[in-house]
């Protein structure tokens, strides 16, 4: 009950600032070709949901950042079990990661234009590169840390190194592997958005640029709220997959 | 034991290079771009791009933190407005902060401020949570003994809580800090008003493969000892 | 089943157990009591092979060896349902998929974790994530089935209650147990046979015979002169 409660007092704040916005835009306090009311933005949003100008763009933002992340994924978990298991691999290996995670992911791409042009293919690629680095480390710290206990259980049974691998060192590292995710999706949004405005490829960030040299302040907010909406849902996305994987945790 | 890695890496590039595997025009090689590093490190085109995008992620840490840390207070002190806050909070948040590059254009042109705002706007929202949390975590004990003593709000704020609370905040600006320098190089890259991205960018145009790669390295470099450094304040 | 002849362990320069030498025949319930630091911990954990001794033999004649931990908590996969980790078990022993439940559910009721075969183990308390672990091990079919301090953690009520468990299923499966503790009156209770060990060096002070009848209860049997007796026995072993 209480949750409702203050779950209404948050809308009733969050539904006072976007009053306070369009006050101030209507009262012209904020430079009208900058920051249009919450109305104006709103209403482009639903032109482009009503005219269908809205799912092609947004389409190729999200396979694109979901392809490179899914990639990176894979990538990540796949190496990051192996790196783990040999402790040669980890010390040649890990501090290049290390050194490699601050990198930012968008640094990468005028050398990614430069070998693979401009592409879909390379985009997706300078998302998978910029994705890996928190997934792969992750996944080291998880495969490395399963309970010394579960290492008897598992050498007593005699398992194989694979099976241990699987029904052992996954399971276990999922936590850590998950927190790696969820770092990168959100980078895998920006990346994906930075390169769509850098390479100039059709998708959400192109649009909004295009916009910007424009003067479209509308067009802009619009796509301010769809990147908003997606970087929440994808979030939440995460959130509830991890919830569901990891349901058997104390609570 | 580190650096066998990277080494072979390299050489593997260098040979491969050469023998024609990998194209010139868009890979480059070791044994170019090295020498393109030293030359612009030499003439100071580096240290000047460095410079910007250090200034500008400067700019963004110190706006994100003052508004951060003043809000955060506020709301760790008072749990209703924390909570009322909450769905704003988790509304705005999840908007990357490259989807402002637009609007900061617009506003600000291509310059410094442009790239500030927007990494202003990406190291908020840490510095925001963090001092919020570390604030609600102060022991109610010594602002009981604040509002004994008759001190208003605000000085309770100052001389009580966000003493207490630094710790935690420091560890929020720290976070911010690094965010800062990915996302300026970030929005430097896509727009280039100056700086590193701008560099890189740059490079690119003028079709020299061997600077962009040197620039990426010592994006990589500088990037590495930020962190590094960042880590050893504690 | 499993001869000791000779067993040395020494880790670091201390020696841990020296020159111990015993056996345990088929079907046999031995009971390893000893004062904490004795090495009955190290004792075990040489004969399920996860520990090597420094010298001597172990021969076992059989092929699987089962070991019930004493912290039940971080033997168990959390990530798994009661059922999925007594199901590992049959895993290892090459039993496929399909047979699983006809073997798991009636292990479970053994056990009296029949209801709870859906649940995870962090939902189950102390005593029923150890019976968990029994019946995991039960599962894998040892030819020898190792206890370490398995009871330790728990409240009396339910030790008494897993005590006459571990009796029963013994008897009705004729397993094979070596069980460690530091309770005497348990080992005498539960064994067929008590080894007492002295500290420092873990060796063996002494080997008795338990002739108690079998079923045992928990009020009659304890009140068995027979059983004061061997509680007056065996009690200066215990002492450091």
């Amino acid at each position: 009950m209480k949750r409702i409660l203050w779950g209404g007092a948050g809308l009733g704040l969050f539904c006072l600032l976007l009053l306070a916005w369009k006050l101030a835009a209507d009262a012209k306090l904020l430079n009208p070709l900058w920051f249009p009311g919450p109305d104006r933005s709103f209403a482009k949003l639903w032109e482009w949901i009503a005219t269908g100008a809205l799912w092609q763009p947004l389409g190729a933002t999200v396979w694109r950042m979901f392809a490179g992340w899914l990639a990176a994924c894979a990538v990540g978990i796949a190496l990051g079990a192996a790196i783990a298991s040999s402790s040669l691999a980890r010390k040649l290996l890990q501090p290049s990661a290390e050194f490699l995670r601050p990198l930012p992911a968008s640094a990468v791409l005028p050398p990614a234009i430069l070998v693979l042009g401009l592409s879909d293919a390379m985009i997706v690629f300078v998302v998978a590169f910029g994705c890996v680095w928190p997934i792969l480390l992750g996944a080291i710290q998880g495969f490395r840390s399963l309970e010394p206990r579960l290492v008897e259980v598992s050498r007593l049974m005699n398992f194989s190194p694979w099976k241990k691998a699987w029904a052992f060192q996954l399971p276990s590292a999922l936590p850590d592997i998950f927190a790696g995710m969820r770092v990168s999706i959100a980078i895998a949004l920006i990346v994906t958005v930075a390169s769509e405005m850098l390479s100039s490829q059709p998708g959400i960030g192109y649009l909004m640029l295009v916009a910007a040299r424009a003067f479209r302040s509308a067009d802009i907010f619009a796509g301010i709220i769809v990147l908003g909406a997606l970087g929440f849902a994808a979030n939440y996305g995460i959130q509830r997959l991890e919830d569901h994987l990891l349901r058997w945790r104390a609570g | 034991m580190a650096a066998i890695f990277p080494a072979l890496v390299l050489l593997l590039w260098e040979t491969l290079s050469r023998a024609g595997v990998l194209s010139e025009d868009g890979f480059s090689r070791p044994s170019h771009w090295a020498p393109a590093l030293v030359k612009a490190l030499g003439d100071g085109t580096l240290l000047t791009q460095t410079l910007e995008t250090f200034g500008a992620a400067f700019q963004a840490v110190l706006i994100a933190s003052i508004l951060g840390i003043a809000l955060g207070a506020v709301l760790g002190l008072f749990r209703p407005l924390e909570r009322a806050a909450q769905l704003t909070v988790d509304a705005l948040r999840p908007i990357p902060s490259v989807a402002l590059i637009p609007l900061s254009l617009l506003v600000f042109g291509f310059s410094r401020e442009m790239s500030a705002a927007v990494a202003a706007f990406a190291c908020f929202w840490p510095i925001l949570i963090v001092t919020t949390a570390s604030v609600r975590g102060v022991d109610p004990r010594l602002l009981e003994v604040g509002r004994m003593l008759g001190f208003s709000s605000g000085k309770i704020i100052l001389k009580l809580a966000l003493p207490a609370a630094l710790p935690g905040i420091l560890v929020g600006v720290r976070v911010a800090a690094g965010i800062a320098i990915v996302v300026t190089v970030t929005t430097e890259i896509v727009t280039n008003p100056r700086g590193l991205g701008h560099g890189m960018t740059m490079a690119a145009q003028g079709l020299q493969p061997d600077l962009v790669w040197a620039t990426l390295i010592w994006i990589g470099i500088v990037g590495w000892l930020v962190n590094w450094g960042l880590l050893r304040i504690k | 089943m499993l001869e000791v002849k000779n067993l040395d362990v020494a880790f670091g320069g201390s020696e841990v157990l020296r020159d111990l030498s015993f056996t345990v025949a088929e079907h046999e319930f031995v009971c390893l009591v000893g004062p904490s630091g004795c090495g009955k911990t190290t004792l075990l954990r040489v004969l399920a092979g996860l520990t090597a001794p420094t010298s001597g033999q172990v021969r076992f004649h059989g092929q699987t060896i089962a070991i019930v931990f004493q912290d039940y908590g971080r033997a168990l996969l959390p990530w798994r349902t009661v059922s999925g980790n007594v199901a590992l078990a049959l895993e290892a022993r090459g039993i496929p998929g399909a047979e699983h439940a006809g073997r798991v559910l009636p292990l479970l009721q053994k056990l009296n974790l029949g209801d709870h075969a859906d649940k995870f183990p962090l939902q189950l308390s102390g005593g029923m994530q150890q019976r968990l672990q029994i019946a995991r091990c039960l599962a894998q079919e040892p030819q020898v089935l190792l206890m370490d301090e398995p009871f330790g953690s728990l409240d009396a009520i339910t030790r008494q209650e897993l005590q006459d468990e571990v009796a029963r299923l013994a008897r009705d499966e004729r397993r094979t147990v070596v069980f460690v503790t530091h309770d005497l009156e348990e080992a005498i209770y539960l064994g067929d046979r008590v080894i007492a060990l002295a500290a420092n060096p873990g060796r063996i002070a002494e080997i008795v015979d338990i002739e108690l009848a079998r079923p045992r209860s928990q009020l009659a049997t304890r009140e068995d002169p027979r059983f004061l007796q061997y509680r007056h026995r065996l009690f200066k072993h215990l002492a450091h």
